[in-house]
């Protein structure tokens, strides 16, 4: 009996070590996403290259999607276009956009102009690639910020019914797409 | 050249580790004196080869050599010098070597001072250093390689350093923590010695007690400049953010605390053995989980250096070796171990049994809140995190009867105090206490029961009854004069440290609940009053450093009668190279309080956001670190430590 309890400390350590070696695996900044489960947040924005069409939660049932936060201002949006055009094109993955639009600081002359960013996203979609249905302009950031975006590229992966089933913080490379986000689009979207 | 030269020397001492954690071990299971013998110049060469090999680094942060990866993601050509050579230990690959260095000193200081040890004890010790030093100089030759070129394709400038490295700070407070960290080592060693032998006489815990005293007083000194570097560079005036990796060394220095006192115990009455010997081994332990923490990406901290599982794997089973192993031999040695010695329910044995158990809970409250995210993720239930109010409330609770405690310890005797002689003294002091700490509050506050109120009177419980603890033991010598010169130099340490404790709470306590501070929109000309001073922003201007653009704010204080206090000069600092906004907060300090105030960013129409504290008796959370190490220094100077053992000396096993 004594002689056991000098054992403790060991096992206790052991144990500890356990957790330790599976901590080493997995990646501390991964959060579970609040909104899973969740319908999309109620909204009304316009479409970016078509600014009288308007698009709500409703208008975009029917079908799983992924939805894309992204901006032209952000390298790593740019790099993933070309990944998720062969996604779209050869899986057809319905794929759609959230256009994040930073904020301009007026200091720096800086204004909102929305014809010289159709032909900005225009010409960047030409070089790498354009994965997108179409493209929900969020101008004022409120839709991001409801689906608890905290910055891009951010993928969401939202089912028939509108509801997210998946939210994916960083880019989609084929390893991401593979062992994430294909399990989960590919279950939903085999729902009748 | 010289970054060949660096990892050749590092090759060499890892082979001279190699042979110190070899040779003398064995020969001290085959009697064989030569092979005993062989320790010390070992552990002195061994420290010689890594402090040549930190010199080549720093040569190669110095001259700029861009060719080294380390000095290319490190450093910058525009750095100052003396920031230069501080970012050779502001790297992952180069902290880790300064570790390596300060280890190795820390073998040969023991080798050094090791005279009075018996050959068989010295060698084993600096055998176990030295099995030490070869895990980590491994982990830096062959996981993390400081030394490693880019060649033939190199940058012509380098990534500059970390801004928030940049500071005064940063020069000597890693150095300090890992003097502390690694010091912890020593009485490790000391006690795997121990464990070997199977004797645990008071004599092993004498021999232990001036390292752990020093590698204490060590990483108090770094842990309170971390703290008070933090206040200043961050920007928004808090000095603890129970962040992980501040956890991480906060762990061990409790541990380590725990140990000095459980150390004496074992030393003065040959008791509390297997207990002591388990401290001795959680403190490294817990400095090698701390490095653990820090270095493998397993936890999010604002200290984390870049994550690498490999580097995690390493350390890990290095830990598991170290920890995994110690703990192995305790259990199968320490079982047989008994203490004789008896005491009664009121003695200073049981009074430092309760200083153990409120420390080591207070290092189970730390592991668990510092762990406990990382379990509960991997156990599947989902991140989760804890912060400030978790640690504070448990600290909160945990710190009264601590407190009282440590007012009442000291002028307890071993084995047995009866309750009645000392009823007049205490009764007194806690007169004393209360008169004081509502005098206190009256004069700078208002008299409330609050936090303020409750750090106060346990401060001055503590402080007092310390002072007047000294003095009675001081008279006791005949007179008070002959009394100071006899009085051992410990008990000045202890004294002292008691009274820093006392200071730091009275400090956390009235800057937790007077602090003021007011987020302000300001243009020229504009003040703002807060806590009776009042801040006038005279002017913002541009800023032109070595490295860094920014703006200036310089701003008068005046008490709100008019008379003039100070003048502040707040910076806020863009580095070029990283790209990235730097506080460089002003603080008027007092004793009594500090004036604070950092420079936000500009706002529409010619104004700033302007952030103002007042916080009252901030300075004494540091003062107390300060004084508790001076304690711990002057504890170990004590005259005692240096006797040559009278214990039997064993030359033959």
């Amino acid at each position: 009996m004594r002689k056991g309890l000098f054992y403790i400390p060991l096992v206790l350590f052991l144990g500890l070590s356990l957790f330790l070696l599976s901590g080493l695996f997995s990646d501390p900044r991964e959060r579970d996403s609040a909104i899973i489960g969740k319908p999309l947040p109620a909204f009304s924005l316009p479409d970016l290259m078509n600014p009288q069409q308007q698009w709500t939660p409703e208008s975009l049932k029917g079908e799983t999607f992924l939805l894309n936060v992204w901006g032209i201002w952000c390298p790593t949006c740019n790099a993933e276009l070309g990944y998720m055009s062969q996604l779209r094109n050869e899986q057809g993955v319905r794929i759609i956009g959230l256009y994040y639009v930073l904020p301009e600081d007026p200091m720096f002359g800086e204004v909102f102009d929305l014809a010289t960013l159709q032909k900005d996203v225009q010409s960047r979609l030409q070089s790498f690639g354009d994965p997108y249905q179409f493209n929900i302009l969020d101008r004022n950031r409120r839709l991001s910020m409801d689906l608890g975006v905290s910055g891009a590229p951010e993928h969401f992966i939202v089912d028939a019914d509108g509801i997210v089933r998946a939210h994916h913080i960083g880019d989609i490379n084929p390893q991401v797409w593979r062992s994430k986000l294909a399990p989960i689009y590919q279950q939903w979207a085999a729902k009748p | 050249m010289i970054p060949e030269l660096g990892q050749l020397t590092l090759t060499f001492a890892f082979a001279l580790s190699l042979l110190l954690g070899v040779v003398p071990l064995v020969g001290s299971f085959t009697a064989n004196e030569r092979a005993l013998l062989v320790a010390k110049p070992l552990a002195v060469g061994n420290f010689v080869f890594t402090l040549l090999a930190f010199i080549a680094l720093c040569w190669a942060f110095y001259h700029d050599d861009f060719t080294v990866v380390n000095v290319a993601t490190n450093s910058s050509s525009i750095l100052p010098w003396y920031y230069k050579l501080t970012a050779t230990w502001g790297s992952h690959e180069g902290s880790m070597l300064m570790w390596v260095m300060i280890l190795a000193a820390w073998t040969a200081l023991v080798a050094q001072f090791s005279k009075g040890l018996p050959l068989l004890m010295q060698g084993r010790i600096l055998g176990i250093m030295g099995l030490i030093n070869v895990g980590f100089i491994a982990f830096s030759l062959f996981m993390s390689n400081p030394f490693e070129r880019s060649l033939p394709f190199y940058p012509v400038e380098g990534n500059d350093l970390n801004p928030l490295l940049q500071d005064f700070g940063m020069i000597i407070h890693p150095p300090l923590l890992y003097m502390g960290y690694v010091g912890f080592a020593v009485s490790f060693a000391f006690a795997i010695a121990a464990l070997i032998g199977g004797k645990f006489d008071s004599t092993w815990a004498r021999w232990a007690r001036p390292w752990t005293l020093a590698a204490w007083m060590f990483l108090t000194l770094g842990i309170m400049l971390g703290s008070w570097w933090a206040y200043k560079e961050l920007g928004w005036g808090g000095w603890w953010f129970w962040d992980p990796v501040e956890n991480a060394s906060f762990m061990p220095w409790l541990v380590g605390t725990a140990l000095i006192h459980s150390l004496a115990v074992t030393e003065k009455r040959g008791t509390f053995k297997s207990w002591t010997v388990l401290l001795a081994l959680g403190a490294f332990s817990l400095s090698l989980l701390g490095a653990f923490l820090v270095r493998s990406g397993v936890l999010v901290s604002v200290h984390s250096f870049a994550a690498d599982p490999e580097r995690g794997v390493f350390l890990l089973i290095f830990l598991l070796i170290v920890i995994g192993g110690s703990l192995l031999l305790y259990a199968s040695r320490m079982h047989s171990v008994r203490s004789q010695a008896r005491y009664e329910l009121f003695s200073r044995e049981v009074m430092l049994w309760g200083n153990n158990v409120f420390l080591l809970t207070a290092t189970l409250v730390v592991l668990l809140g510092t762990l406990f995210p990382l379990v509960h993720k991997e156990l599947g239930l989902g991140s989760i995190s804890i912060g400030e109010p978790f640690f504070n409330q448990m600290f909160y609770y945990l710190n009264i009867p601590f407190a009282l405690l440590l007012g009442l310890g000291p002028w307890v005797r071993w084995k047995q105090q009866k309750a009645a002689p000392l009823l007049k003294p205490l009764s007194m002091v806690a007169v004393f206490s209360l008169i004081l700490a509502l005098g206190t509050l009256a004069a700078t506050q208002s008299v409330t029961a609050n936090l303020a109120l409750l750090g106060l009177l346990l401060g001055a419980w503590v402080g007092l009854s310390a002072l007047l603890e000294i003095y009675q033991r001081l008279q006791q010598f005949g007179s008070l004069s002959k009394g100071i010169a006899k009085l051992q130099a410990s008990h000045y340490g202890m004294t002292l440290a008691h009274i820093g404790f006392a200071v730091l709470v009275v400090g956390v306590a009235m800057t937790l609940t007077y602090s003021e501070e007011r987020d302000v929109r300001m243009e020229i000309g504009d003040r703002v009053v807060l806590a009776g001073y009042e801040f006038e922003l005279q002017d913002v201007y541009k800023l032109n450093g070595p490295n860094y653009g920014g703006e200036a704010a310089e701003l008068d204080v005046r008490t709100v009668d008019g008379r003039y206090v100070t003048h502040l000069h707040a910076e806020k600092r863009e580095y070029k190279i990283q790209r990235m906004v730097m506080t460089e907060a002003a603080v008027h300090a007092r004793l009594s309080r500090d004036l604070y105030v950092s420079l936000g960013e500009a706002l529409p129409g010619n104004a700033w956001a302007i952030r103002v504290y007042v916080k009252p008796f901030v300075r004494w959370i540091w003062l107390g670190g300060l004084l508790m190490s001076l304690g711990a220094l002057i504890a170990l100077l004590d005259k005692r430590y240096r006797r040559p053992t009278t214990a039997v000396e064993v030359r033959h096993a």
